[in-house]
């Protein structure tokens, strides 16, 4: 019994944030700034959402951030998977030197060279481009060792049969592999996309241009400039409640895929 | 092999390029670089600002690290006996990892304004005074640190979830029968048992705590006064701020030195402290 009370009480403590929000939304500029805070909105005013939307391309935003996020995670797939399957069956000299590689992408946070990546995409003239961002961001190294343990569990007699049988590698990762360690894919295309759809750092620093920005960036400009900042408070928090509307959304459809996940990533790091 | 070249070139490329950069005193916008040896590093060593960078970080990762492992594993084993709505409140706690940083942090600087924000209302209900929440150095890195702690623990809390369901229970049960309560259960046998998740979760949330950046950002600038601002944000302050890339690089070459030593320390201290089954 104890424990329901003090779980209810936790979850409604991390819960708060988002309600806090979502009813700020609603308030009038008057009543939010009011002390002590009201804890249900006077009238509900539906026109803060309304008026939030239309003052910066949030639609825009969101697509944005979904298509980028979409493109990575495509990508992403099928480098990850080819990098994993070349660590785990197949044989070549500098394998020892790939994985090494690979293991130093684990431990330097990449958030470290910022700046020189910045530096060479300014080089490719990529700057302010989706090429760029998505480029950058097609391998990540978690993804790699995610795939890698999967594909480690296949039997490698499973590969060979498929040589004898005179398929490529191409074919042999593509129809026999891949199939095999399906829920993985779909518990790194999901982490994947939640991990795009949220970053900021390293888009902000890259799509200069307000067409380009992801919605993280968007939120925050809509924050700082335009005058919003500590005057639209109302449609400050309703934005925010929009932005983060497809993330919860996603999360109750694919809960257990994404819990699964940390199972998984702990699994990663064993070896 | 495909993605070999995105790794080189966005990777291994400007880990080296970086280290090089160290060396200059480049500003983005002169055409030649000029090699000034260890003058970045002499002035870093000399820069308050610096050590107080340092400090801040440290701090950001005992603040964040230590409570997200101990409020993961306490909410893990709260939620561990058999209850019939662990996934509802499971959800509800791991909720705010899934959502943008920025967006929360914006919600999260709003509970702490200094005169109208939630933060203040709760503490006046148990007669405490208003704090200035970000506005004053002494609270600045703690607010942001409840946010941080309050978006990880539920992903802490996951971790210890499996690790503590993969518990072997015919070991606790013997245990049981020898008469040992549960502190000396929990102690002698759930700890270790669980110590390559701890483990696990203290080199992710270290990294994780290096690159701390969005909430950072939106909630203070790294102020006031600095109180707030990491290697990290200085780096970026420098970088693309005040365009000192020479000084710039050489903050990043000291946060992937600190990442080298903790993964090496981590790297020692597994071996010798983890017990896998």
């Amino acid at each position: 019994m104890l424990r329901y009370v003090m779980l209810t009480i936790i979850s409604l403590m991390m819960a708060f944030p988002f309600y806090w929000m979502v009813m700020s939304g609603f308030k009038t500029n008057d009543e939010i700034f009011r002390f002590p805070p009201t804890f249900w909105p006077e009238t509900f005013l539906w026109s803060n959402y309304v008026d939030a939307w239309h003052a910066a391309p949030f639609a825009r935003y969101i697509l944005n951030s979904i298509g980028v996020g979409a493109a990575i995670s495509l990508l992403q797939i099928i480098n990850s998977s080819m990098m994993a399957y070349a660590l785990t069956h197949m044989r070549f000299r500098l394998k020892g030197l790939f994985t090494g590689v690979v293991l130093l992408g684990y431990m330097i946070p990449s958030t470290a060279v910022y700046l020189p990546s910045y530096l060479v995409l300014s080089k490719l003239q990529l700057l302010d481009s989706y090429t760029g961002l998505i480029l950058s961001n097609c391998v990540s190294v978690f993804s790699i060792f995610l795939i890698r343990q999967a594909f480690m569990q296949i039997s490698h007699e499973l590969v060979e049969a498929g040589q004898l049988d005179g398929a490529s590698h191409f074919r042999i990762l593509w129809t026999i592999i891949t199939p095999l360690a399906r829920s993985t894919f779909a518990v790194m295309v999901l982490i994947t996309f939640i991990e795009q759809y949220n970053n900021y750092f390293w888009p902000m620093l890259i799509t200069k241009s307000p067409d380009l920005q992801l919605v993280s960036a968007g939120l925050r400009s809509f924050f700082v400039e335009g005058g919003a900042y500590g005057l639209k408070w109302p449609q400050i928090m309703a934005a925010s409640a929009f932005t983060i509307a497809p993330l919860l959304i996603l999360f109750l459809f694919t809960q257990k895929t994404i819990m699964q996940s940390v199972n998984m990533s702990a699994g990663v790091n064993k070896n | 092999m495909p993605a070999v070249i995105p790794l080189l070139v966005f990777w291994l490329g400007p880990l080296g390029y970086i280290f090089y950069l160290s060396f200059t005193d480049w500003d983005f916008m002169s055409p030649d670089k000029l090699f000034v040896g260890w003058d970045n590093y002499r002035y870093l060593l000399g820069n308050p600002e610096f050590y107080q960078a340092l400090k801040v970080t440290g701090l950001f990762g005992l603040g964040s690290v230590i409570p997200i492992m101990v409020g993961g594993l306490l909410l893990a084993l709260l939620m561990n006996s058999k209850l019939r709505t662990s996934g509802i409140y499971r959800a509800f706690i791991f909720s705010p990892w899934v959502t943008p940083t920025v967006a929360v942090s914006i919600v999260w600087s709003w509970i702490f304004q200094p005169d109208v924000g939630y933060a203040n209302h709760v503490l006046s209900w148990f007669g405490v005074a208003g704090i200035g929440w970000l506005q004053d150095s002494n609270w600045a890195l703690i607010a942001v640190l409840i946010v941080t702690l309050w978006k990880s623990v539920g992903w802490a809390m996951i971790f210890y979830l499996v690790a503590l369901r993969n518990l072997p229970s015919d070991l606790l049960e013997a245990a049981s029968i020898d008469g040992a309560n549960a502190w000396s259960k929990f102690r002698h046998i759930t700890l270790p048992l669980i110590s390559p998740t701890t483990f696990f979760l203290a080199v992710i949330l270290t990294i994780q705590s290096l690159q701390a950046y969005d909430q950072i950002n939106v909630m203070t600038q790294g102020g006031p006064a600095g109180s707030t601002r990491t290697l990290l944000y200085l780096y970026y302050q420098s970088a693309f701020e005040a365009f000192n890339v020479g000084e710039a690089s050489s903050v990043a070459v000291v946060i992937i030195l600190i990442c080298v030593l903790l993964s090496g320390c981590s790297f020692l201290i597994g071996r010798k402290m983890v017990h896998y089954q």
